[in-house]
């Protein structure tokens, strides 16, 4: 009973605690839906409008009718299908044998992938370039997709995952004749599925989220993804708040809405992935 | 068998299945992730430009690099940068701690710190300069809290801007970090807690000789990720300053980025490419150096 009134005030310290970061997470995005809401409204107005006092969807009317925004979110939509199908196809293949077979120079291959990790990106953008310009794809969202359609995290997190089988597994296919690349696809597989969600799920956003490479690649804005498309538009309206404003906020809201359906799959996998 | 007769052919040994499950994957990373180290080395000893005849000129980029007043600050500002892998684990933690509860609507608080996370940092940057604008809201309501006497330039004073910058990577990565630790804390198991409070610790005990060295792997998952993560630093300069005011933003990544895809002097930016690579490596070994020693296993 002398309990009650502690767990009472501990109770509350953690709401208090949950909702400050609640709101010092969350307010910008707020913030940003409400100047989107209020064509006319200028972002640096004093006092700052941070609750609309109207709400009006004009930005978002005019900014629709300006930049082809289907086409943008087609075009982002090809290209992140296209990374994700390409990365989990191609780190299970890598990662499986990495974590399951035994054979000569195993560790060595793995430990060359994870020692690439620290390598800065902008280091390899030139010669990538120049490769992808070889392979003459240059202007394809292949130019934009191959250079990381596998990439050495994914193989990383692949390789926990299927480290974290049970060896009677394959052992058990063996026994029942079934190849190698049959375990792997029909007993393998089912069972690290919570990791394939993780990496398709940072695939997806990671693609989703690219702005730079696409730009460079792609010689037709019209091609662009939404992030690039998204950039360019705020180079053209510097001060157009209310514009960069919704348009902003429509780039957000598809890949929001899949986070929120597929995040019970993805926060269970990032637990299972890192655990190893 | 019958049904993968490819595979079976060739899969006398372990050996040769594996090189075959391996070999897609491979070739990409040969020719995306291999091929632009490999490469990078002659082309770093040319004075390859879009412009001009191509010359081998030997280690005169390097010589060049090393006088770059540019180039070296840039490396002194990735190595600064570093300064928020700290307050990233500190505040994760803190968040994965607070989320760890068992109350009524914690998985939308859990949902909430996640969005900036899966946001893109075109996005992010867009809000996060207008909000840090000379005349944007952080500086209305520090000044109106009395926190401030004059408003900020935040992103172009040269003094405040990198400090910003790292506090934008900072905002947008711990709902991630906080994750992994969320998980961290999870897997930790009840009964081992219960058992020690029966053995009469308390909960300060606990968290300091169970829950602590139980986190330990995720604290050094995440320092490495972060810390790696820090020292590429990319996106956010670039959209938000450029490197600017000055060189006061100026990173590696970015600086590598600016010789190559501006000043189109490819063989020089590979040059720095290499150079940046060089130090992480040494710097990743001192670190994998260093935890060895304290027995903790990274994987």
């Amino acid at each position: 009973m002398r309990r009650k009134p502690l767990h009472f005030i501990k109770f509350t310290l953690l709401y208090v605690c949950l909702l400050l970061f609640a709101i010092f997470m969350m307010g910008p995005f707020l913030w940003l839906l409400s100047v989107s809401l209020m064509p006319g409204k200028n972002v640096f107005s004093f006092p700052p409008a941070i609750f609309p006092t109207f709400i009006d969807f004009e930005n978002y009317v005019q900014v629709w009718n300006y930049m082809d925004f289907p086409r943008y979110l087609t075009n982002t939509l090809i290209i992140a299908m296209m990374g994700v199908v390409m990365n989990i196809f191609f780190s299970c293949l890598t990662a499986y044998p990495l974590a399951v077979f035994r054979f000569k120079g195993r560790d060595l291959i793995f430990t060359l992938l994870v020692a690439t990790m620290i390598i800065p990106a902008a280091a390899g953008m030139v010669v990538n370039y120049l490769t992808v310009k070889a392979l003459g794809v240059m202007g394809t969202y292949m130019a934009v997709v191959l250079p990381s359609a596998i990439t050495v995290f994914n193989v990383f997190l692949m390789r926990q995952a299927f480290m974290g089988m049970p060896h009677e597994l394959r052992d058990s296919g063996k026994v029942d004749g079934a190849s190698e690349f049959r375990i792997w696809l029909q007993l393998s597989l089912p069972i690290v599925k919570p990791a394939v969600a993780v990496i398709g799920l940072l695939e997806f956003m990671g693609m989703w989220n690219s702005f730079l490479w696409p730009m460079i690649v792609l010689n037709d804005p019209k091609q662009y993804p939404i992030a690039s498309a998204l950039s360019f538009l705020n180079g053209q309206f510097a001060y157009n708040f209310g514009w960069i404003a919704a348009g902003t906020v429509i780039s957000v809201i598809p890949i929001i809405i899949v986070f929120l359906f597929t995040q019970r799959y993805y926060m269970e996998g990032v637990s299972g992935a890192v655990k190893g | 068998m019958n049904k993968t007769p490819f595979f079976a052919r060739f899969g006398k040994s372990e050996a040769s299945v594996a090189w075959l499950f391996m070999a897609p994957g491979l070739l990409l990373l040969a020719l995306f992730v291999f091929w632009p180290i490999i490469y990078s080395i002659p082309l770093a000893l040319t004075n390859y430009s879009v412009i001009g005849k191509t010359d081998f000129v030997g280690f005169d980029n390097f010589v060049k690099a090393l006088q770059d007043k540019s180039f070296i600050t840039s490396l002194i500002n990735s190595l600064l940068y570093v300064i928020v892998v700290p307050f990233i684990q500190f505040f994760s933690i803190l968040m994965a701690i607070l989320v760890n509860s068992n109350v009524r609507g914690i998985k939308l608080f859990r949902t909430a710190y996640y969005i900036p996370v899966v946001t893109s940092m075109v996005a992010v940057a867009l809000i996060w300069g207008w909000l840090l604008n000379q005349n944007g809201v952080v500086n209305y309501i520090l000044s109106n809290v009395g926190l401030m006497q004059e408003r900020i330039t935040w992103l172009s004073n040269k003094n405040t801007a990198l400090w910003t910058l790292m506090f934008i990577t900072m905002w947008k990565g711990l709902g991630y970090y906080m994750m992994i630790y969320l998980a961290g804390l999870q897997s930790i198991p009840k009964d081992l807690v219960e058992a020690a409070m029966i053995d009469g610790a308390n909960r300060a005990q606990t968290i300091r000789k169970i829950t602590i060295p139980l986190l330990k792997p995720y604290v050094f998952f995440c320092s490495l990720i972060s810390l790696m993560a820090a020292i590429r630093v990319f996106d956010e300069v670039f959209i938000l300053t450029m490197g600017g005011p000055g060189d006061a933003t100026l990173t590696s990544s970015l600086y590598i980025y600016q010789q190559g895809f501006q000043q189109f002097n490819f063989g020089y930016s590979s040059a720095l490419g290499l150079i940046v690579s060089v130090i992480i490596a040494a710097l990743s070994i001192v670190i994998f150096r260093f935890n060895r020693k304290g027995g903790v296993n990274p994987y």
